[in-house]
């Protein structure tokens, strides 16, 4: 695993740090093995932002994730972008630097979402040189995150969880490894979730997601504004059991609760490290 | 163009249109995408979205996401060109400070985020012999940000602020604004025009003397009698350069 540099010397689980929990986590420091931030919440050249994110990178580990880079688009490497990212990594020296599996802009026209990719040898083949790319002007390994979609296209030929351990096959970047969008997409598109998690190498996973989603409709949707949902959990003691001890992040995006709220789920996510569940060996053993 | 590119290309204009598309899960990142500019826009707009309303100010960002699309994977960059959106948007045209206003908050958002320095170097300024004072060229903080209107934008502004009541003192007469920070929070305060004229200079790069040959006698001996070294201890000024050593 460290030959590939996919080991960051974390382990246990951490909170996506958000803005309104920012004077309460400093304050109180409660027990966190990481904590994470979206990399784009802190390009700026100086100010608040980066004064807070020096307080946190002094009392935790610190991962940097980014939603902006449009990894999968046909656009050239935005080179601002990445050297906004590059002056961060360098600055704050983050245990971890993670993006997403997708694409989020097109001629110069960005959604601000993450886009989901035709699963296909081209954007395969497009994804990681793109990768590679990021690699080496960050001069480290990343972690690339699966996304929840919403829509499967016609022209896919590869399945998800294929396509997901190939481009870490071949890029040689991590896989941040969301158990929940594994859930969301499972329940939209009708696979069977334990068939993904069989199908990614465990020496390539660096770092595990949790977050809650909710139904909108007659799909889910990855809204990040609700508790990790019980099935989750189950899919999450499927995974340790499988790849180990993985450093796990808690996430909460939308309606945003309290404190606490955050890290009661972290410390459920802490019980089941530290003691993957009987049943849950069992049924990957079967 | 490839297969990738012309799928990237019909989805992206799919989720800029409206209405059914040949992809029924669509409709979900049209949401998403746009809870996500609005909520930039939201952000960094605090006072204008204020002063017209959600409903107002919704549509308001709808329109001009179409307007101007979204350039960057950085969020903070969406809703540098609002000002000018709203000078030119009718159903504004009632409320004729809000390009102002909305001048301003851009200036806090770029007040913000923009790089730190330290205080003005005052042992440098020491070695500088007085008779080339005249030719120093002051500099602003990297953060500062000069702002006037036609209205009195910075009591609009103050008035909104989440801890106001929303009622201006006035709503009569130009401002002429000065943006910095302080202890890393963002500080709006008025200035005189013959002050703002004369930092403005500065931030052109003026020396002491073009940057109030334009000022009248009395104008130009207040401001480098009293502003200057006001200026200087708010830390709007807080670099110089020195006058060529042959000048």
């Amino acid at each position: 695993m460290s030959a590939r540099g996919i080991a960051s010397g974390l382990s246990g689980v951490g909170i996506g740090l958000r803005a309104p929990h920012y004077a309460q986590v400093l304050e109180e420091r409660p027990a966190l093995a990481f904590v994470e931030v979206h990399s784009e919440n802190f390009y700026a050249e100086g100010g608040a932002a980066l004064a807070w994110l020096e307080r946190f990178r002094a009392a935790y580990p610190l991962s940097l994730h980014g939603v902006g880079l449009s990894l999968g688009s046909v656009d050239a490497l935005d080179p601002r972008h990445l050297e906004k990212l590059a002056r961060l990594a360098d600055r704050f020296e983050p245990a971890l630097v993670s993006e997403h599996l997708c694409w989020s802009s097109f001629a110069g026209r960005h959604a601000n979402d993450l886009l989901p990719l035709p699963f296909t040898d081209e954007a395969l083949d497009h994804v990681v040189a793109r990768i590679d790319a990021v690699q080496e002007r960050l001069r480290r390994t990343i972690l690339v995150e699966n996304v929840s979609s919403y829509l499967a296209f016609a022209e896919s030929t590869i399945p998800e969880w294929e396509f997901v351990a190939e481009v870490a096959r071949r890029s040689g970047c991590g896989v941040l490894l969301d158990v929940n969008n594994i859930w969301v997409n499972a329940c939209n598109h009708g696979f069977d979730a334990a068939r993904y998690l069989a199908a990614i190498d465990p020496r390539t996973v660096g770092e595990i997601h949790l977050a809650g989603f909710e139904r909108i409709g007659d799909r889910l949707v990855d809204t990040h504004g609700a508790r990790v949902s019980d099935e989750v959990w189950a899919l999450y003691r499927a995974a340790i059991a499988r790849f180990g001890e993985r450093p796990t992040l808690v996430e909460w995006d939308t309606d945003i609760p309290a404190l606490e709220v955050l890290l009661d789920e972290a410390g459920k996510a802490r019980s089941i490290l530290a003691r993957p569940s009987r049943e849950a060996r069992a049924e990957m053993a079967s | 163009m490839s297969g990738l590119a012309a799928l990237q290309r019909s989805f992206i204009e799919a989720i800029d249109g409206e209405g059914a598309t040949e992809w029924p899960g669509l409709e979900v990142y049209r949401n998403t995408a746009r809870a996500n500019l609005n909520g930039a826009l939201a952000d960094t707009y605090p006072v204008v979205r204020r002063l017209v309303g959600d409903a107002f100010f919704f549509e308001a960002a709808r329109r001009y996401a179409r307007a101007h699309p979204s350039a960057s994977g950085d969020l903070n960059e969406h809703g540098a060109h609002l000002a000018a959106f709203l000078a030119g948007y009718e159903h504004a045209a009632g409320l004729p400070y809000l390009p102002g206003v909305a001048r301003l908050e851009w200036a806090c958002h770029e007040c913000s985020r923009s790089a730190d320095a330290g205080p003005l170097d005052f042992t440098q300024l020491a070695r500088v012999p007085p008779v080339r004072f005249a030719r120093l060229r002051f500099g602003l903080h990297p953060a500062a940000r000069l702002v006037r209107s036609r209205h009195p934008i910075a009591t609009i502004w103050q008035a909104n602020q989440a801890d106001r009541d929303g009622v201006p003192e006035s709503t009569q007469g130009a401002e002429y604004v000065v943006a910095r920070r302080e202890n890393l929070a963002v500080r709006v305060s008025c200035v005189e025009a013959c002050e703002w004229d004369f930092l403005a200079a500065l931030a052109r790069g003026a020396t002491l003397d073009e940057a109030t040959s334009n000022l009248g006698e009395p104008e130009a001996t207040r401001v480098l009698g009293v502003s200057l070294a006001r200026f200087v201890s708010e830390g709007v000024i807080a670099g110089f350069t020195p006058p060529a050593a042959e000048a």
